[in-house]
């Protein structure tokens, strides 16, 4: 396993540098996620992501969506709004259209984002609202109790399901990928560097970032354990004359969960405004909507009912 | 204090809607004041739809089951309207084989009705004109019948159509052709008196009053999915976006709507939500969140009647026990219902105070009657309704915060809150139960004490809510109302046009209909000896709730179901029914 883009001594020393603001990311919460589950090592990256990136902790809202990562809103430092399940990217959504001066970070299951909210997903994509978003895809339910989710793999029993699912699984990036998104990347839980390199990207990119996340779950995803994905595991910036700017290459590798699975930012439009800069009645306006909230004069607006 | 009526019917798509406001501007101009309701069915083309005018030297605000003239723009107008003409009225109309309807005659001339025609079509199509414009021709034989001059009705059709001049010269002509009423042997001519000075006002309906309100509060951020009868505020906040700057979105359902207005109210916009009952349902989950990370939110509920897809063109007050009860879980909420134009505009700027102050959720309801009724009011007044938004926001003290303030167990229940970003103290805004830093707890304690700290808001609430209002007669009334919404237009109204037969009526007024104020109530009973309900419900539903909290039964109570207002006729009917067997 080999990842090129994490050039290691650099970032340690950044982060060694940047302590007091890494430290401001910890709380004293007592962490309730099982042994060995992906979520540690996805907010330790964000948490990595974020010093690099020199964000302070109270400049950033976390909207979390329901489910295990969501059980997590409590356990970062900077502002919350914990979410229903299905809509953290709605209240996310709105949260960065009043005040986009906030970095915005939304994640959410494969459960709430590919079933219950999935035209949140694909709206916000088609919106291109100026925020993150983590999809944490481990693969099921696991805060219900391991119930097969829209991504889970066909033939493995599942609390519900004991027969296993026998309809075809979900790729969430392809998904996106196929609705014509500013930006897509997929990284792993087991890859705290390539996830911190994959964040970070995300974190400067203007518009709707998704970001899948292979997460493991030791706890109900027998099917596709850490081994399963490193077996499998191959790196875009490995890859000759790989440039995440072309989308019909990006939909190409990304159609295979198979044999090689692919990391990296898998395709970004660099060019393309965000929807708070597309607004045409907003044209020229420097000012955020939460800094305009003051009584308007409505006089000019009387007189057509004069 | 006489009104004069005037209804037109057609289909829809036949420009009715352009005729009534061409009216109701000119009438204007004239110095009258004027309400004027439309029906109509739920689609674009076709089907039987009237707009109805209703017109006198003083303020109207409620509508009439009979007109006085009735202008038929189709055959199905022609039938249909012709109980609905007052006796002695007129009808008015273009259709050239009328003669071939036998039973247009024979109930005509039993209610004594004139009938009036001219070959509007002909007359239209022989000036160069298109089907259309029958409409300009009965304008002009209708305008004669009033009495009014010509040219006074020429010259709002010219300031309305000024940027067609082609179109404008047939119009003109057209008018002319209906006023000189060419082939009618005599034309009844009516006798109106006007006021002496044209007064000031403004012609405006529910809807866009509610939108200016909210313009003026300082909205920032509006989400919506289009569902009737509130579609209009989307349609108002869209068409001035460009004058306010305020980000309007149309969402992909309500659930986003509702969501990402929690998401902007929670960063500090001053945001809104706008829907119908069907929309509202799908969103109560998200009033639940709203309401447990203690987040404002302001929805406006535009009410028509269901279950279901129900009657979505018409009117009632049939969900206000849906705004009171929806979503899971126990808390605090405001519900506020808006009755008539100035309400509208005022409720929604008190609505977003209260959300702030209390962090609530708060609904305004509305109701198919209220958005899209338009009457002659007064101007607005501006900048009477502070805007309070109970927030941190010295530096000082942001810098003095705790996490354990934002949700802290005060006595009103009521925390101090800061905007993300604001302060280096960040907290936790969580939907799971929550300790006073917003830390997920399952502690029995902790639980409770913030189940009942939030509780508490809705006393506190209440202790400074605004009190019912009594209109008419303050004692010795005659008889005596109790309502909410729209019932106040029309009791407003009948306790006029009742005072001048010394009739007296008194009306017990509640804009804010939760939590309930039950002691002004309590003080009504006790003053009048039969208390009655007015509502637009089958069940009475707000009538039900008094009575619950007062242990004070309503003498009877005036309910209506049908998707149509209350008519002035018909409650003023109704009170000498009961006076008489009193």
């Amino acid at each position: 396993m080999k990842s090129s883009h994490t050039p290691l001594k650099k970032n340690l020393k950044t982060l060694f540098d940047n302590k007091e603001t890494y430290l401001g990311y910890e709380n004293e919460e007592v962490i309730t996620w099982c042994n060995g589950c992906g979520n540690y090592q996805i907010q330790n990256a964000l948490k990595r992501a974020l010093t690099l990136e020199g964000i302070k902790p109270h400049n950033i809202l976390y909207c979390f969506d329901i489910g295990c990562n969501g059980n997590g809103s409590d356990k970062i430092g900077g502002y919350t709004l914990h979410s229903l399940h299905g809509r953290v990217i709605s209240s996310a959504a709105g949260a960065c259209l009043a005040n986009p001066a906030l970095t915005v970070i939304a994640s959410g299951g494969d459960g709430g984002t590919m079933s219950e909210g999935i035209n949140h997903l694909i709206h916000a994509v088609r919106s291109d609202y100026p925020m993150v978003f983590i999809l944490h895809n481990n693969h099921n339910y696991g805060l219900t109790t391991g119930q097969a989710s829209a991504t889970t793999p066909k033939g493995f029993p599942m609390n519900g399901s004991p027969d296993g699912v026998f309809i075809e699984p979900m790729n969430p990036s392809e998904f996106v990928l196929n609705l014509n998104p500013s930006f897509v990347a997929r990284s792993f839980s087991g890859d705290v560097k390539h996830m911190t390199y994959v964040l970070r990207e995300a974190l400067n990119h203007n518009g709707f970032a998704f970001v899948e996340i292979l997460q493991v779950c030791p706890t109900y995803n027998k099917a596709t354990p850490q081994q399963w994905y490193w077996d499998r595991i191959k790196y875009t910036d490995d890859m000759k004359n790989y440039r995440a700017d072309n989308l019909k290459k990006a939909k190409k590798i990304v159609e295979d969960f198979e044999k090689n699975i692919y990391l990296g930012v898998l395709y970004q439009d660099k060019k393309r405004k965000n929807f708070l800069e597309r607004l045409p009645n907003r044209k020229g306006i420097k000012t955020t909507p939460v800094e305009e909230v003051k009584h308007y004069s409505i006089t000019s607006l009387l007189k057509e009912f004069e | 204090m006489k009104r004069t009526i005037v209804k037109i019917a057609g289909e829809s798509g036949m420009g009715l809607l352009s005729s009534g406001k061409i009216i109701a501007r000119a009438l204007k101009d004239l110095g009258f004041y004027m309400t004027v309701d439309r029906e109509y069915p739920s689609l674009i083309k076709g089907g039987s739809s009237n707009v109805q005018i209703e017109f006198a030297t003083h303020e109207i605000r409620a509508l009439s089951s009979k007109a006085d003239i009735v202008i038929a723009l189709d055959r199905h107008g022609l039938t249909e309207h012709i109980p609905s003409i007052k006796r002695g009225g007129i009808l008015i109309h273009g259709y050239e084989r009328h003669e071939l309807i036998p039973e247009l005659k024979a109930q005509a001339k039993k209610r004594n009705v004139k009938v009036l025609y001219l070959p509007a079509r002909t007359i239209a199509k022989e000036l160069g004109g298109s089907n259309l414009m029958v409409n300009m021709v009965l304008l002009g034989l209708l305008w004669k019948v009033l009495g009014f001059k010509k040219q006074e009705l020429k010259d709002e059709v010219s300031r309305q159509f000024k940027s067609k001049p082609k179109l404008l010269k047939i119009d003109l002509k057209c008018i002319d052709a209906g006023y000189e009423a060419e082939g009618i042997k005599k034309v009844p001519t009516y006798t109106i008196k006007r006021n002496k000075k044209v007064p000031k006002t403004i012609l405006i309906d529910g809807t866009e009053s509610l939108s200016l309100g909210a313009i003026h509060a300082g909205l920032r951020n509006y989400y919506m999915y289009p569902m009737s009868p509130i579609s209009g505020v989307l349609t108002y906040l869209g068409k001035t976006s460009h004058e306010t700057g305020i980000v309007v979105k149309q969402a992909e359902d309500e659930i986003t709507a509702i969501q990402m207005t929690i998401g902007s109210m929670h960063a500090g916009s001053r945001s809104l939500v706008a829907t119908s009952g069907g929309g509202f349902d799908l969103m109560t989950e998200s009033v639940s969140m709203a309401a447990i990370t203690e987040t404002p939110l302001v929805l406006a509920l535009g009410q028509r009647p269901g279950p279901a897809t129900g009657l979505p063109t018409w009117t009632c007050q049939g969900d206000l026990n849906l705004a009171v009860y929806a979503a899971h879980g126990e808390f605090a909420r405001a519900v506020i219902a808006c009755s008539d134009q100035e309400s509208s505009f005022e409720l929604i700027q008190h609505a977003f105070n209260i959300a702030e102050t209390y962090q609530i959720p708060v609904i305004l309801l509305t109701e198919k009657e209220v958005l899209e009724k338009y009457s002659t009011i007064t101007p607005f007044k501006q900048k009477t309704i502070p805007i309070k938004r109970g927030l941190v926001t010295k530096k000082a003290d942001l810098e003095k915060l705790k996490p354990e303030d934002r949700f802290a167990l005060t006595k009103s229940g009521i925390s101090k809150r800061w905007l993300p970003g604001s302060s280096k103290t960040f907290y936790y805004a969580n939907s799971d139960e929550h300790k006073p830093d917003g830390r997920i707890t399952e502690d029995a304690k902790p639980v409770a004490d913030m189940v009942e700290k939030r509780l508490r808001k809705e006393g506190t609430l209440k202790k400074h809510l605004p009190k019912p209002i009594i209109y008419g007669a303050k004692k010795d009334a005659d008889i005596a109302f109790i309502g909410w919404g729209s019932s106040k237009t029309v009791m407003l109204d009948t306790i006029n046009l009742l005072k001048k037969e010394g009739i007296a009526v008194s009306y017990l007024h509640y804009d804010y209909v939760w939590p309930i104020q039950e002691k002004p109530a309590q003080e009504f009973f006790k003053k009048n000896k039969a208390v009655y309900l007015i509502e637009n419900n089958f069940r009475g539903q707000f009538g039900e709730h008094i009575e619950a909290q007062t242990k004070q039964s309503f003498k009877d109570k005036l309910l209506k179901y049908n998707g149509r207002p209350f008519y002035i006729d018909e409650v003023t009917a109704y009170i000498k029914k009961r006076i008489k067997s009193k």
